[in-house]
């Protein structure tokens, strides 16, 4: 585990909201570790999925600087942040966001096929294989279960063994013990591979489970609190 | 980029309706541009195959009036050289039946050897010469039935008696015009002087046919020709020149059917443009998941743009193969315009230049709602609910001016002319603009108007108003075609209606020709008694060639220098002109310039037409020489006047000074009015009595005028059906865009209690508005365009028709209505709560 692979430094996004301006987030600012899993906790409407988004270069912050992998997101043009995000994120979400025209298989291959990478129907059955959907490469979205969307969905995010994994409420949508496998899932690609994982939950029992937990309010930090046996920074 | 055609194919699967739309667009329009484009093909191959039968040889000498000695030495050299020379002889004559039923025909007598290429087919099949021997006649089944004669009866022309030895079914250089006077009767040549009818002043066309030998080329030929005779009058022309009237005509209609077929495949650009903009927006979900896995706009823009381009790459191929079996149709519709058989014929060049229209229009229509793409922002994934609509950034302009450039070239690639293509452009952008204002009217109006108190009515125009804006492209796509075929029938009832009027009012019933000054009076009695008192008017003719301009000499190289190869031009250099002479102006005379002459004229004066006198270059005061018999005759240029052609009066190019004229032979020609019962007693009698005199009958001219009219109505008709079948298809597009709001409306208003029925009668009153704006749009431009036509172009008062009009805003409200309910009924039965439950 080496270095730092998220830096965040004075976030603020203000956004016109009915004739005044909302702070959605105001002064974050963040480091994460490669390799450490963090998960952003709050209640809902306190910018946690907000700030993931800015981290993913969905949008662009009022202020301050978002450095992923020593490039700095927040500077970054259209084709750039494509790009970037590409290669160095993956992204699951609380809604999934499967392009339903597509096989389970087909969404699986997209990031292959954006990055023109060669051999993409073997690599995609070894990741359907790996969330346990070895069989089910061939149906549709709809044809699917909330929680085998989001193993697809998982599978996607980890198509090109990005360093930084973000997750938007990834049991949002599913029971608790659907939900318990996906965040298992999600985990042991920490664990296993080291993918940093950057969680955002209103889930405490959920966010307990990471290095460390940061609580998020009313757009700012409001708290911080480290795993007990987790290794210091 | 490689990422594009794969994710193309993917995504393709979900939106097959979408895709089904598109490509009956653009299949419908290239259809339409193909089976023309074959038509014309079919038409040039067949000009080009037929050329040599067409003109009768290798090369054709023309003349109005015997060949002179310099024209009779040439053909003798190229005969001492071994070509084939055939003379024929072409005048028209009163053909009599044993009854006395008198018919005008087109009299044609062939010397041995005719004909020189291509078969003349006749009923018994036998040899020309053989069939014409010893006083035959080889008739066209028209003149037997119209005189009630069988093979074998005789038959009268002139002074001369004729025995009916068969019919002739085909004759492979009928002269093309579109509208023949009468049907055609073979003598032979020698018996043509038997009739009495080719005297001077008399009206024959002499042609000398030549079948060139082997080394010389007709080209070459012709050249040699031309150079040794000096008499511009002398037409000679090779083969691969010949008709060019007739091919000018086609080349035309199918530019003017091309341009019908364009206007389809422009629709059917309205419709791509809509249906991959309905299409887009429903997509951005999509894009914006595929812009958060780090999809790069170009990379969409590419999916996109490669799906729509394979989409309309097939459906132009589609529309190619419908269009070339279409083809046949056309050809049979345009048959009695073809004086020679058509065969469909599958050109390479055709097709393919039909599907690249097919796919570039495609490619032009569906740039500027794809560049939306770029717009959608991948953010959208963050919200709850994901909001359709890509956000309005600022729209690509730089982008726009490029697609309507690329636009206006395939129209006026299509066109084939500048001119044609821009007057084309600029009625489809003035459609365009009127049409979207009184979309845009409707739609405001639909906002404005107080609360209706029928609910049908209520939400019937509430749902004009639904986002999407499918108001503007149902009122555009359908009224472009409610346009043109409006157009069509209100030109065509038009140019009925002056055909209708010309014969009731002013026009008489016949022209006489050839009256000679000692008939006279016998004439007139004749027509007094057979025609129930009638009295003919007479008007002096002097047969006559123009022989110098501002006294320079009239000749092949004057012409050629003049007006190059303009054979309009040259017409008024080297036609036969009949000549009168006036105290007074005759009724209707324009003078536009100079004054009309006094009581005492003194020297010889004249009037000339205007374009005449523009052509030729002279003004009032230049004088013009005419070659009368030989004798030439000069004259001062008094006036110029405005001649009415349209007016079925006689009606002169150049009319002299009382006096002028005098000792100058001299035929009359005579109209006289008759009533329609009278019309065949006044022929026969007159036939009878003056074996010389013609008798064109107008009401028959007329006729044939009008089924020649008939005809390229119909096919320009079929074509336009295309347009307005395209406009369908755009119609159903646009509300197949909001059907699922429709879907969730209609779910809504049920369960409050609306039977189906109700929600059928709003969607009804919604439909009807649309049909009603794009019914009285496309009436009023084709109302205006129909006006333009015809004081521009055919120069024929224009008729107000209210029935026409009426007839295509409540035509075009029903389609609407049907076509409304035929893309929507489906709606209608889908059980509310799955419906609700899904939004």
């Amino acid at each position: 585990m080496g270095g730092m692979l998220v830096s965040i430094r004075d976030l603020t996004l203000r956004l016109p909201s009915g004739g005044r301006t909302l702070s959605v987030l105001d002064g974050v600012s963040l480091d994460v570790d490669a390799g450490e899993a963090v998960a952003v906790a709050g209640p809902s409407g306190s910018g946690k999925s907000t700030l993931l988004g800015l981290v993913a270069g969905l949008d662009a912050p009022t202020s301050g600087t978002i450095v992923v992998a020593g490039v700095e997101v927040t500077r970054l043009g259209e084709a750039a942040l494509a790009r970037f995000r590409r290669e160095t994120l993956g992204y699951v979400f609380q809604s999934y966001h499967l392009i339903p025209t597509l096989t389970a298989a087909e969404n699986v291959a997209v990031p292959f096929d954006l990055a023109g990478t060669a051999g993409a129907t073997a690599r995609t059955a070894d990741l359907l294989a790996s969330v346990g959907l070895g069989d089910r490469g061939h149906h549709y979205p709809v044809q699917l279960s909330g929680g085998e969307q989001q193993r697809v969905a998982v599978a996607r995010a980890m198509a090109l063994d990005p360093p930084l994994l973000l997750a938007d409420e990834p049991t949002g949508n599913l029971d608790s013990a659907t939900g318990g496998a996906i965040i298992d899932l999600l985990f042991a690609l920490n664990r296993d591979r080291g993918t940093t994982l950057l969680l955002v939950t209103h889930d405490e029992a959920l966010a307990e489970r990471a290095d460390r937990v940061v609580s998020l309010r009313d757009g700012r930090i409001a708290g911080e609190r480290r795993r007990a046996g987790a290794l210091a920074p | 980029m490689s990422a594009a055609p794969r994710l193309a194919w993917r995504q393709a699967r979900g939106a097959w309706r979408h895709f089904v739309l598109l490509a009956a667009c653009v299949a419908l329009g290239v259809a339409a541009l193909v089976a023309v484009g074959s038509f014309a093909a079919t038409l040039d191959h067949t000009l080009a195959r037929e050329a040599k039968a067409l003109t009768g040889g290798d090369l054709e000498v023309r003349a109005a009036r015997p060949l002179d000695g310099e024209t009779a030495a040439a053909l003798a050299d190229l005969r001492a050289k071994g070509a084939s020379v055939v003379s024929v002889r072409e005048l028209l004559a009163m053909a009599r039946g044993a009854d006395g039923r008198a018919l005008l025909v087109e009299l044609k007598a062939p010397g041995a050897g005719y004909p020189l290429y291509g078969r003349l087919e006749t009923a018994p099949p036998a040899p020309l010469a053989a069939l014409l021997a010893e006083g035959g006649a080889v008739v066209q089944g028209e003149a037997l039935e119209r005189l009630g004669l069988r093979v074998g009866d005789r038959l009268a022309l002139g002074a001369a008696t004729f025995t009916v030895r068969g019919v002739v079914e085909r004759e492979p250089d009928r002269s093309a015009s579109l509208v023949t006077l009468g049907p055609r009767v073979f003598v032979a040549g020698d018996a043509l002087e038997r009739t009495g009818l080719v005297q001077v002043g008399s009206r024959v066309r002499y042609r000398v046919l030549v079948r060139l030998p082997a080394p010389l080329a007709a080209r070459d030929a012709r050249e040699a020709m031309a150079r040794r005779i000096a008499d511009p009058g002398v037409r000679v022309a090779s083969y691969d020149e010949a008709q060019p009237g007739l091919r000018r005509f086609f080349s035309q209609l199918a530019s003017y059917l091309g341009l019908v077929g364009l206007a389809s495949l422009l629709v059917g650009g309205i419709g791509v443009a809509s249906s991959v903009a309905t299409f887009v927006r429903r997509q951005a979900p999509t894009i914006a998941i595929l812009k958060a896995l780090g999809a790069d706009s170009r990379t969409v823009l590419a999916t996109f743009l490669w799906q729509t381009l394979t989409v309309g790459a097939a459906a132009s191929v589609a529309g190619a193969v419908l269009g070339t079996a279409l083809q046949p149709v056309l050809i049979r519709l345009l048959a009695g315009l073809v004086p020679f058989t058509l065969e469909a014929r599958v050109e390479p060049l055709t097709l393919a230049r039909g599907v690249l229209m097919g796919v570039l229009t495609t490619f032009l229509c569906a740039l500027w709602p794809l560049l939306a793409v770029r717009t959608v922002r991948p953010s959208l994934i963050l919200r709850a609910e994901v909001d359709a609509a890509p956000a309005r950034g600022p729209r690509p302009w730089a982008v726009a001016l490029p697609v309507a450039a690329g636009l206006a070239a395939l129209a006026l690639w299509q066109a084939g002319s500048l001119k044609l293509g821009g007057i084309f452009l600029g009625a489809a952008v003035a459609a365009v603009v009127t049409l979207l204002v009184l979309a845009r009217g409707l739609v405001g109006a639909a906002r404005r108007l107080p609360r209706a108190p029928w609910p049908a009515w209520r939400h019937g125009l509430g749902g004009l108003r639904r986002p999407g804006g499918h108001p503007a492209r149902v009122v555009v796509a359908l009224g472009a075609g409610v346009m043109l075929l409006v157009a069509v029938a209100l030109l065509q009832d038009s140019l009925d209606a002056q055909i209708d009027h010309e014969r009731r009012r002013e026009a008489p019933s016949f022209f006489f020709v050839d009256v000679q000054p000692d008939q006279r009076e016998a004439f007139a009695r004749v027509l007094a008694r057979t025609g129930g008192g009638v009295t003919p008017a007479l008007t002096p003719i002097v047969r006559a060639r123009l022989a110098a301009v501002n006294g320079v000499r009239v000749t092949r190289d004057l012409v050629r220098s003049r007006v190059g190869e303009d054979r309009e031009g040259a017409f008024y250099y080297t036609r036969e002109y009949a000549l009168t002479w006036s105290a007074e102006p005759p009724p209707g005379t324009v003078v536009t310039r100079g004054r009309w002459w006094g009581p005492d004229p003194g020297p010889a004066r004249i009037s000339v037409e205007e374009a005449m006198a523009r052509q030729l270059g002279v003004d009032v005061g230049g004088r013009l020489t005419f070659d009368v018999q030989g004798v030439p005759v000069e004259a001062e240029v008094a006036s110029l006047r405005k001649v009415d052609w349209q007016s079925l009066a006689t009606n002169f190019f150049v009319v002299f000074s009382p006096g002028a004229l005098d000792g100058a032979p001299v035929t009359f020609v005579a109209t006289a009015r008759t009533t329609a019962a009278a019309e065949g007693p006044v022929a026969a009698a007159v036939a009878a009595a003056f074996p010389n005199v013609t008798a064109i009958p107008v009401r028959d001219v007329l006729e044939r005028v009008g089924a020649v009219l008939g005809d390229m109505a119909v096919a320009i008709r079929v074509m336009a059906l295309f347009t307005v079948a395209t406009g369908v298809v755009v119609m159903a597009g646009a509300l197949t865009a909001t059907r699922y709001q429709r879907l969730y409306e209609s779910a809504v208003l049920r369960t409050l209690g609306a039977t189906r029925g109700a929600v059928a009668r709003a969607f009804a009153v919604e439909y009807g508005c649309l049909g009603a704006a794009a019914g009285l749009g496309g009436t009023a431009l084709a109302a205006l365009l129909a006006w333009i036509v015809l004081r521009f172009v055919l120069d024929t008062p224009w008729r107000f028709e209210p029935q026409v009009l009426v007839g295509g805003i409540v035509a075009t409200m029903a389609l609407a209505v049907a076509v409304g309910f035929l893309a929507t009924y489906r709606l209608l039965g889908a059980k509310p709560l799955p419906v609700l439950r899904r939004e």
